[in-house]
């Protein structure tokens, strides 16, 4: 069934969120957090002085008079009398005063509190959703500080029903590190789903691969895509419902069409980011985010496994298909000659028209020998496997 | 070397903006404080020579009892007044007792403006001081590198 190919970006959240701007930022809504308790503290004086202006009044009117000494500017005082103690003049704003009773101004006093506690009640809801922004910066400045990477995959399922029902098979059964595994066991829930569906697409991709081809002839999405869809076009369908690379599937429909303009020189650089990327994705579809650094660290490993899983993929669905990955894989791994991609790519095509051989065997090894085309560009990867470390992963599949 | 120049710019730029700046603004709001009290205390002398010229013995005010309610006093006798004469202390002067006081209070205000205004002046010059050192050692190493470098 060969494995969805997964592809996906990578992106430290210090790139997205830049550790100096995130400082910036917090320090901001810092300094707003405190002058919004700088209002906050105001306002509560206020509402002090009001309580016990209210208290004054109510208490004036007990006597006729009250002896005070009463201020002359800021600097001297008089000695004096308040008279007149239940009139009250009270100013409304804007330069306008009444006079009032003691029971009038105290009513005036209690609706200024009112409004001075609905004042207080806004601030707190502000000074609350500063604090929110404030967590959340500390959070992800936190995070940043970590080098926690965001990866983000996308599933393309190339491989045809063959493929797709090897797939789990092969998928299960990786020789490589546990990201095979978790990719396989994540395939494995994906193929279940798009089993279904795969008998569709297969249908509507003949149908549309002419016209998809045509229309999408300038994609140049990763070569691996590319070489798998060659063959099965049908697959790029389900892989379509599988992930959102539906511009993947399209353009490995083209690709038949225009391996050689697109394989050559592109190819090997696309299809190892892809099978990178398809690495990625998948031990990201498994295992969550959680797996910030494997899928980065793991290039030389995953290179190896999507060998083997590009392998597998490859082999039910395309004979041709698969040998020209595999080539091209090899190509990228091993910095071979690109010949044999644009050897392979018409190879492929002219192996799509073909029944699959219905093989599962994941091995770039095993490919090649089962395409005479291929042979002789096999037979070059092969050899070129060998000197190379990824070769021993491919051994290790045989 | 152009590097080392950077770096004794960028130092007397940061001692400007630290040390200076702040000193200025200050001593600045120092002194406007005593302009206030200065202010305050001419206000008291002018309304002082006015009770005397207009011979005024009661007054009815308006006492502010707090967020603008005001009350309505009466100052029967005016010959008696009290002043602030500092650490929270008023005394109980005559008019014309008051108006000596507050002359010799001003005198000592003025002497204090006086004082911050030279702190004020020293501060600037420092400042000056610091941003022509840094433009020569702008321009010399320009003229060097520049060519052709007209002032």
């Amino acid at each position: 069934m060969g494995k969805p190919e997964v592809k996906g970006t990578v992106t430290s959240l210090s790139s997205v969120f830049p550790p100096e701007e995130m400082q910036k930022a917090a320090k901001m809504v810092e300094g707003k957090l405190s002058e919004k308790q700088n209002e906050m503290n105001q306002l509560k004086e206020f509402i002090a002085d009001n309580t016990s202006l209210i208290n004054l009044v109510q208490k004036l009117p007990d006597e006729l008079h009250h002896d005070i000494m009463v201020p002359f500017g800021k600097a001297a005082f008089f000695p004096g009398r308040l008279i007149h103690t239940n009139e009250f003049l009270v100013l409304l704003g804007e330069s306008y005063y009444a006079d009032r009773t003691a029971k009038q101004t105290v009513e005036i006093l209690k609706r200024r509190g009112k409004s001075l506690m609905s004042k207080v009640d806004a601030l707190k809801a502000e000074m609350q959703d500063l604090k929110a922004e404030a967590s959340f910066f500390d959070s992800t400045a936190s995070e940043v500080a970590d080098d926690l990477v965001e990866i983000r995959e996308y599933e393309e399922d190339n491989s045809t029903e063959r493929v797709s029902q090897s797939g789990p098979v092969e998928l299960e059964s990786p020789s490589v590190a546990e990201a095979d595994n978790k990719v396989s066991a994540s395939e494995d829930d994906e193929y279940a789903r798009l089993m279904s569906r795969l008998e569709e697409l297969e249908k509507e991709e003949l149908a549309a691969e002419d016209e998809d081809a045509n229309a999408n002839a300038t994609e140049t999405e990763t070569d691996s895509d590319e070489d798998e869809l060659t063959e099965a076009a049908f697959h790029r369908k389900k892989v379509e419902g599988y992930s959102s690379l539906d511009h993947n599937q399209r353009y490995l429909v083209s690709q038949p069409r225009k391996q050689l303009q697109q394989s050559k020189g592109k190819d090997p650089m696309n299809e190892e980011m892809s099978t990178t990327y398809n690495h990625q994705d998948l031990t990201n579809q498994l295992a969550c985010t959680g797996l910030t650094a494997e899928p980065v660290t793991k290039g030389e490993i995953s290179r190896g496994r999507i060998v083997h899983q590009d392998t597998k993929m490859l082999n039910p669905p395309v004979n041709a298909s698969v040998p020209s990955e595999k080539t091209s894989l090899k190509q990228i791994i091993h910095d071979s000659s690109r010949n044999e991609k644009p050897v392979q790519t018409p190879k492929s095509e002219f192996d799509s028209s073909k029944a699959f051989t219905g093989s599962i065997i994941e091995h770039t090894e095993n490919l090649e020998k089962k395409l005479p085309e291929q042979k002789t560009t096999s037979s070059q990867s092969s050899d070129s496997k060998p000197s190379k470390p990824v070769s021993r992963f491919k051994m290790q599949r045989k | 070397m152009d590097s080392l120049r950077q770096e004794k710019i960028h130092k007397f730029e940061e001692f400007v903006d630290r040390r200076l700046k702040p000193d200025l603004v200050r001593a600045i709001a120092e002194r406007d404080k005593v302009f206030d009290q200065q202010k305050i205390f001419s206000d008291l002398r002018k309304n002082i020579e006015n009770l005397e010229k207009n011979s005024v013995t009661n007054l009815r005010t308006l006492v502010n009892l707090g967020s603008e309610v005001y009350m309505q006093a009466e100052v029967p006798d005016t010959q008696r007044i009290f002043v602030d004469v500092g650490l929270g202390f008023h005394v109980e002067f005559t008019w014309s007792e008051a108006l000596k006081f507050i002359s010799l209070r001003e005198e000592k205000l003025e002497r204090q403006i006086e004082e911050y205004t030279r702190l004020i002046a020293s501060i600037k010059a420092q400042i000056k001081l610091v941003c022509e050192g840094i433009r020569e050692l702008l321009q010399i190493p320009e003229e060097k590198t520049v060519e052709g470098r007209v002032f």
